[in-house]
């Protein structure tokens, strides 16, 4: 009982502390005596104006944009301007990865470092987080995204896309030992599964009207899998390639029945010139056959699409 | 197992490259910390009241607001809302900002013990030293600092202590410290992929690098143990 009025009183007191922790110190230094009155004023002045400046922010960031797109009228002319084509990627073999020796590698790395050169610049490549994709864009710290991104509404409403250059599908991993349970889409209405935030699996998953849990990553929602907290992953077949089966952490996990087929593209800034010179690029490679060679020693030269 | 021991050496050496920024952002922001806060002390104990509202207000903002919301904040404000972007593209640009915020934002808590350790000190000593004619300067460096000095160690503590972890979350702008490092191997890095152990391995760099800070601090505080 005595323990209890003891921590209730150090609580009160805690409280007391920081409510008049402002006035007591100036009753020391000052001789006014008028500080505690004035202490609640000062606190309500000082969050107006806080509280004004968050509100602000996100319409003055729109105005900016709208007012940036003439001005920026040649993104090609920029890049070229400075000297390198930053492109914005995560890790994810077989697009984009480091070597052994920490270099960047895969079918996308290739391509863009080609693609760099033929804009007569050096491709240098920064690691973001996927989430701020739109947002690094915007900031300049990154010229372009390219990173086996899924050509959805939001991505194209977003961002200016080159066109689609290889075929990708959501694929549906489960527990090896279950996968012999269900044979199709809806032999799954009563699991649950786990999708990557803002992902395409996630729209697969939410159109066939099964109950899901949204995760940060892809390999998040593996981990659900891997963990029990969810009965199924839907992930880019690609990665699944990649990330399940034998010789990694997630042996006893296998990919299954393909959701969708969709397509892969290349994101630069909204009203971009280097999409439309990415898609001249893209036409030129595939027809001398470089494009095809590099899928090749990535091993996704079956999901190349034809560049016209 | 024998797989993980293969990854081993592979997996170690990227971590260490990544625990190397993660303990470049800590002791930058120790450094620039330190000092800041005790500069934020005095100005949020200023008898000049403007200068010491505005200190109050500066404090109560940072402290108020996510450290991550601020890290967006000072990386992605200018490019996007000013349209330059001062902090160019690379790794160092995202390690500045992330060092200013983390810096600003330390300095915040720090100057809040170091105003707790200042007053704490009883006003009699205060008094008794200008009976004796000395001026304010003299009293707080003579008088009231030593005793302060030995008072913030634990609370400072504290503090370091979560810092050596809140670094994790610069990574929210990219900057690859060490879980960022670690959480690669899941989507495939240096040959290896679907790893799951580098992640929760990173807690081990943490563990063994806090329990240094702790064996530092603690034999710091037993040198103060003055006055006794």
């Amino acid at each position: 009982m005595k323990k209890i009025l003891a921590l209730t009183l150090a609580a009160l007191m805690l409280l007391s502390m920081t409510a008049c922790g402002a006035a007591k110190k100036d009753d020391v230094l000052e001789p006014a005596g008028e500080e505690a009155t004035e202490a609640p004023a000062e606190e309500e002045a000082t969050e107006a104006p806080a509280e004004e400046e968050a509100a602000e922010e996100t319409p003055a960031a729109e105005e900016e944009d709208a007012e940036e797109e003439p001005a920026e009228d040649s993104d090609l002319a920029y890049v070229q301007d400075k000297g390198t084509l930053v492109v914005g990627i995560t890790e994810f073999e077989p697009m984009d990865y480091k070597d052994e020796d920490g270099n960047w590698i895969g079918f996308d790395a290739d391509m863009a470092a080609a693609f760099a050169e033929s804009l007569g610049v050096e491709a240098e490549f920064v690691e973001i987080d996927w989430d701020n994709k739109e947002l690094e864009l915007k900031n300049q710290s990154i010229d372009v995204v390219w990173n086996g991104m899924t050509l959805t509404d939001e991505v194209t409403t977003a961002m200016e896309c080159s066109n689609a250059y290889c075929n990708n599908a959501q694929t549906v991993i489960l527990p090896a030992d279950q996968a012999d349970k269900y044979k199709t889409a809806e032999d799954m209405a009563d699991l649950v599964f786990a999708v990557e935030v803002g992902s395409a699996g996630k729209e697969q998953v939410e159109a066939l009207g099964y109950e899901y849990t949204e995760v940060q990553t892809q390999a998040d929602a593996l981990l659900q899998v891997k963990a029990g907290s969810a009965d199924a992953a839907v992930i880019d077949l690609l990665m699944a390639a990649a990330m399940v089966g034998e010789g990694t952490s997630y042996a006893d996990l296998t990919n299954t029945v393909n959701l969708n087929s969709e397509e892969y593209g290349v994101g630069f800034r909204k009203g971009s010139d280097l999409a439309a010179a990415l898609n001249d690029f893209f036409a030129e490679s595939y027809a001398d056959g470089t494009m095809e060679q590099i899928a090749e020693t990535y091993g996704v030269q079956a999901s190349l699409i034809e560049q016209k | 197992m024998q797989q993980m021991l293969q990854q081993f050496p592979v997996v170690v050496s990227a971590l260490n490259v990544g625990f190397l920024q993660t303990l470049k952002l800590f002791f930058v922001t120790g450094l620039g910390a330190i000092p800041l806060g005790l500069v934020i002390a005095f100005g949020s104990m200023s008898r000049f009241r403007p200068l010491s509202l505005l200190t109050r207000l500066v404090v109560w903002v940072i402290r108020g607001t996510p450290l991550m919301i601020q890290l967006l904040i000072i990386y992605y404000f200018p490019g996007i809302v000013l349209g330059h972007n001062v902090w160019g593209s690379g790794e160092a640009g995202r390690f500045l900002a992330s060092a200013i915020a983390f810096i600003f934002n330390y300095a915040c808590y720090f100057s809040e013990i170091y105003r707790g350790g200042i007053q704490s000190v009883p006003v009699g000593q205060q008094e008794a030293g200008l009976v004796l004619g000395m001026t304010r300067w003299q009293i707080f460096y003579k008088v009231t600092l030593l005793q302060v000095v030995k008072r913030i160690v634990p609370p400072m503590s504290n503090e370091i202590i979560t810092l050596v972890k809140d670094t994790a979350l610069a990574r929210i702008i990219a900057l690859q410290e060490i879980i960022w490092a670690g959480q690669s191997f899941l989507k495939g890095s240096h040959g290896i992929a679907g790893a799951l152990w580098p992640l929760f391995f990173t807690a081990v760099y943490y563990l063994i690098f806090n329990g240094l800070v702790t064996v530092g601090l603690g034999r710091l505080e037993k040198r103060l143990d003055y006055f006794r």
